[in-house]
């Protein structure tokens, strides 16, 4: 797909979709018989800080899942941060759900300082709103950064924005990281970029 | 159209006293990367690493196959590591599918994970060793490379790239007589290693390049998310395979190697010392191991997820703790798979590490992050 | 033998020699002969001596020692036998040539590997013969913004410089192409023109990486120049002369290294430095600067360049020989001229071929020098050589600060020492020897 296709994409209408049903990720939390207690007690810290703005997603063995709306994901990082002693961010992968018209966002957080929490990964989920004819950096699919909270997403954060087209606002170094630099095609991770061929 | 260049072919106005260099993608010392570094005289100012010469997509390709078909490609981000590459996406899958591994199987995948460490961190040496201007470290370790390999090669039948681990355990069961080979090559492997201390490491030369160079302090290591040696060699007692124990790590004893100075001397000896450390570990396994039993669970023709579902595994590879994130929607293939790996991890520290360094010292700390760069594109 | 190694089979050798020389015939008599004979059929051949001169009669004459021995002696005092053949340019790049094909076969052997193995049957004795070939045949890329006068000239000056180099050295008694009365200032003097063509090349390719390694030569040869020529000050105190070939002669009881071997330590780490030999590869670093000045010379620019190195090579470490391991001097190893070759000829049974009456071509002292000076270069090319295997690259800082503070601090109490020795009269014009 070249950039003359897109261009003339962008100016027709996006077509109004109506919510499909959530999708089994957000299904309401139900209390499974016996959760692990030291997991159990991390995720009540949270939600005794937040309250409802949170979402447990499940809590397991090691992996926690908070889902967090994007206007609170930043104060929820720096508590995680700061009231939690989590300390770097492993991973940040961008997943498309074009049925919810959204994209997530997920960081999960480890920590290195703290030994109790070695084994741990704190799972944040956040959306962003999906924009069905997209133009990076310049449409509605935008979160705030968490460069500021754990200095290590930088690259991964740029690595979601040309991969899912998700911008991260504050963030320093908005650039390209592994597209070739005249890549003008959908960003290549959302579900409606379709391999050649299959 | 308008006339605005996109954001990476945008020429920066810099400074007259300042040279850009672009080093690489195809340069002797840059690996398939390419590094955008600016001197001023001899010291770098800034630096600002491009990684994505060799990006090939491997994430998107494996929503398009089935949990099976995505194992050999998925390994091909490190052929040299292919085991431990491999290692996170099958520990999701069998947790996906709520598969038993039988012990067999997993004391054979921790002496082929241990081997493919050793594999892949001489490889790593040799080119350390070259960046150096050290052609014998080179040859060395790619010759005793091959020891190794012919162990693989007996235990997969393939000599680089085995795809030997497959959910439900490993592909095939260990040759017969394989313990007492094995056994002889690491021994054998394991004196010839010390060597490399006489001619590289207690190299007077070397010590005086490498120490104090592209220090990466404790607080830095943690604050950039770096990991495997990187890290330890920062001061940070992290080891996957002791605080997170995968498999049968928890039945053997691991020593983690952990030295203070965070400097390119540390981050090279660590990976060395981590290559003594493996052949405990699999004369350990081949002790401890069941001498015979099942090594695989059969699986249906196309395995499904049971409905919606994520996992997120992670395993201590020749570089450092490697993470597989798995969605699956209970289709036969993946949602989504994301590989959270080492050497783009340890890439965030390379611009804060080299910003100040003189431009000699810049193969010996770029490589010194145990960096991958096809790992690193995935 | 390894599994990889073809089978090397001496019937094979001899079938492909006795092809060649089948083949040789064969065009000689077919066609080179005929050939001489229309060209003999119309020219107008001398009258010598009384008879014409035919081939024949050249040909005899060719093969008969009275006639051919002069003439050969007459050839190898001339100033072109010289500058090309014995002491200068062939028998500098023959050694040269043995030095590469040594050094590449022992480097083989401390990293466990075979090294050239293939070309010339035995043990790729020929690999340098084809490396040279490659080069010859390759394309020559200029770069597009290169000055190009600047550039093409680089390589050739670079090999003319390094064969002056080699013409101060002295091989045996009287064997030298020039015998210069200032030769060591004459050495100083050419060795400093090495960094201006290096600079010259680097800037002239219009281009990074080379713009980079040659700044870094001029760098280090620069600052290495001075503990160069501080450390053989020493030497010239002692014997009181600036001519090698003197210097050389001087040490006919004991080579100056036994009194000045802090002067010979610095010299040897400086001609690391100046040769650009590992650990002092700098200039070439490939793992920073590509291959330094030399990244944009291609095809036979690049063969040039590496002649001249290797020529540099031998040149220096002919220098630290006649410096301070003595020259030529040594035990007269070589056998006299057997006398009844002159008088009776060689008697094999019935024939007897001679006797030769100009016969020796060298004297023996001749061959014994060249022979200590050969087999004393070769040690020392084998020491230049030999931390390449075991030592990794310096940087260019730790390298100009030895330069600039150790090994010019050493050269100066080297020059104390020779200062000592000289003033307590046990060294020196008019001392001991």
């Amino acid at each position: 797909m070249s950039s003359d296709v897109k261009t003339t994409t962008v100016d027709s209408k996006p077509e109004v979709k109506s919510p499909p049903p959530k999708p089994a990720a957000k299904k309401t939390e139900e209390k499974p018989v016996e959760l692990p207690a030291f997991e159990k007690s991390i995720s009540d810290k949270i939600i005794e800080k937040f309250g409802d703005k949170v979402e447990v997603g499940f809590v397991k063995e090691d992996r926690i899942r908070i889902n967090v709306g994007k206007e609170d994901v930043h104060n929820v990082a720096e508590f995680i941060r700061d009231g939690l002693n989590y300390d770097h961010v492993e991973s940040v992968s961008g997943v498309d759900y074009p049925q919810d018209n959204e994209i997530e966002v997920v960081y999960h957080i480890g920590s290195y300082s703290d030994s109790s929490l070695a084994r741990q990964i704190l799972v944040l989920a956040t959306r962003a709103q999906r924009e069905t004819n997209p133009i990076p950096g310049n449409d509605a699919t935008k979160l705030p950064t968490l460069r500021d909270v754990f200095y290590s997403v930088e690259f991964h954060e740029r690595e979601v924005f040309e991969m899912l087209g998700v911008f991260f606002e504050g963030h320093p170094d908005n650039r390209r990281l592994l597209l070739p630099e005249d890549w003008a095609d959908l960003p290549p991770l959302r579900k409606d970029f379709a391999i050649k061929g299959r | 159209m308008t006339n605005e260049l996109p954001p990476g072919l945008a020429l920066r106005k810099v400074d007259e006293r300042i040279m850009t260099l672009n080093v690489g993608p195809q340069h002797p010392g840059s690996g398939h990367m390419r590094i955008i570094v600016q001197i001023d005289g001899d010291y770098i100012v800034a630096c600002d690493p491009d990684p994505g010469y060799v990006h090939r997509g491997e994430e998107k390709m494996a929503e398009y196959r089935n949990y099976i078909l995505n194992i050999p490609h998925l390994e091909r981000p490190v052929i040299h590591d292919s085991c431990n590459v491999l290692y996170p996406y099958v520990l999701g899958v069998e947790e996906l599918l709520g598969i038993e591994v039988p012990e067999r199987a997993k004391y054979v995948r921790v002496i082929a994970s241990e081997l493919n460490r050793c594999i892949y961190i001489m490889y790593w040496l040799a080119i350390y060793g070259i960046f150096l201007g050290h052609s014998t470290m080179f040859m060395w370790p790619a010759g005793d490379r091959e020891l190794l390999i012919d162990l693989m090669e007996k235990m997969t039948g393939a000599r680089v790239t085995h795809a030997h681990f497959v959910p439900g355990g490993v592909r095939n069961d260990l040759p017969p007589n394989f313990e007492d080979v094995c056994l002889r090559h690491v021994n054998y492997f394991e004196k010839r290693i010390k060597e490399y201390a006489a001619v590289f490491y207690d190299n007077p030369i070397l010590i005086a390049r490498t120490r104090d160079t592209g220090v990466l302090s404790r607080q830095d290591a943690i604050r950039f998310g770096t990991t495997g040696s990187v890290l330890r060699a920062s001061g940070v007692d992290y080891d996957l395979r002791k605080k997170e124990p995968y498999d049968v790590y928890d039945e053997l004893d691991v020593h983690t190697n952990v030295m203070k100075e965070g400097d390119s001397y540390a981050r090279s000896r660590i990976p060395w010392l981590d290559m003594l450390e493996s052949c405990n570990i699999i004369r350990q396994a081949l002790q401890k191991m069941p001498k015979s039993g099942s090594v695989r669970v059969k699986l249906k023709p196309n395995p499904k997820g049971k409905g919606f579902d994520t996992v997120y595994k992670r395993v201590e590879s020749g570089r450092g703790s490697l993470g597989c994130y798995i969605v699956s929607d209970g289709k036969p293939e993946p949602y989504r798979v994301k590989l959270s790996v080492p050497s783009f991890r340890n890439l965030v520290a390379l611009p804060n590490l080299l910003r100040g360094e003189k431009l000699g010292n810049m193969p010996s700390v770029y490589w010194s992050l145990n960096y991958w760069p096809v790992e690193a594109d995935r | 033998m390894s599994a990889i190694a073809p089978n090397f089979k001496l019937s094979e050798f001899i079938k492909s020699l006795l092809d060649n020389i089948f083949w040789i015939i064969l065009i000689v008599v077919l066609i080179g002969l005929p050939a001489i004979m229309m060209i003999l059929f119309v020219i107008e051949m001398p009258v010598i001596d009384g008879e014409l001169l035919t081939p024949f009669l050249a040909l005899t004459w060719l093969a008969d020692p009275s006639r051919i021995l002069p003439v050969v002696k007459a050839f190898m005092a001339t100033d072109i036998f010289r500058v090309m053949a014995f002491p200068g340019f062939g028998f500098a790049a023959l050694l040269a040539a043995g030095t590469i094909f040594v050094e590449r076969k022992m480097m083989a052997k401390l990293q466990l590997r075979v090294g050239p193995f293939y070309c010339g049957k035995v043990e790729g004795i020929l690999q340098l013969m084809g490396d040279g070939l490659k080069l010859i045949s390759k394309e020559i890329i200029i770069p597009a913004k290169a000055d190009k006068p600047i550039f093409w000239a680089a390589p050739v000056l670079f090999v003319a410089t390094a064969a002056a180099f080699v013409a101060f050295i002295p091989v045996a008694p009287g064997w030298v192409v020039a015998d210069v009365e200032l030769g060591l200032l004459g050495v100083f003097a050419v060795i400093g023109f090495f960094p201006i063509i290096t600079i010259l090349s680097a800037w002239s390719a219009n281009s990074k990486f080379p713009f980079i390694g040659g700044i870094r030569a001029l760098f280090q040869m620069v600052s290495f120049e001075i503990p160069l020529i501080l450390s053989l000050l020493g030497v010239v105190m002692l014997t009181g002369s600036l001519n090698l070939s003197e210097i050389a002669a001087s040490q006919s009881s004991f080579p100056w290294i036994v009194f000045l071997p802090v002067g010979a330590i610095v010299f040897f780490i400086t001609m690391l430095a100046e040769l650009e030999r590992i650990p002092f590869d700098l200039p070439e670093a490939e793992s920073e600067i590509v291959a330094g000045w030399l990244t944009e010379l291609s095809g036979m620019m690049y063969g040039l360049v590496q002649l001249g190195t290797y020529l540099k090579l031998y040149a220096f470490a002919g220098l630290f020989v006649v410096l301070f391991l003595g020259g030529w001097n040594g035990p007269m190893v070589v056998p006299p001229f057997p006398a009844e070759l002159l008088e009776k000829g060689i008697e094999m049974g019935p024939i007897t071929a001679g006797p030769f009456p100009g016969l020796p071509l060298f004297t023996q002292e001749m061959l014994n020098g060249a022979l200590w000076f050969v087999l004393k270069t070769v040690t020392v090319i084998f020491f230049i050589i030999l931390p390449r295997g075991v030592f990794p690259r310096i940087r260019v800082d730790m390298l100009l600060n030895l330069g600039w503070t150790k090994l010019i601090g050493l050269a100066f109490v080297n020059i104390f020492i020779a200062l000592g020795l000289l003033y307590a009269g046990v060294l020196g014009p008019g001392g001991l020897q």
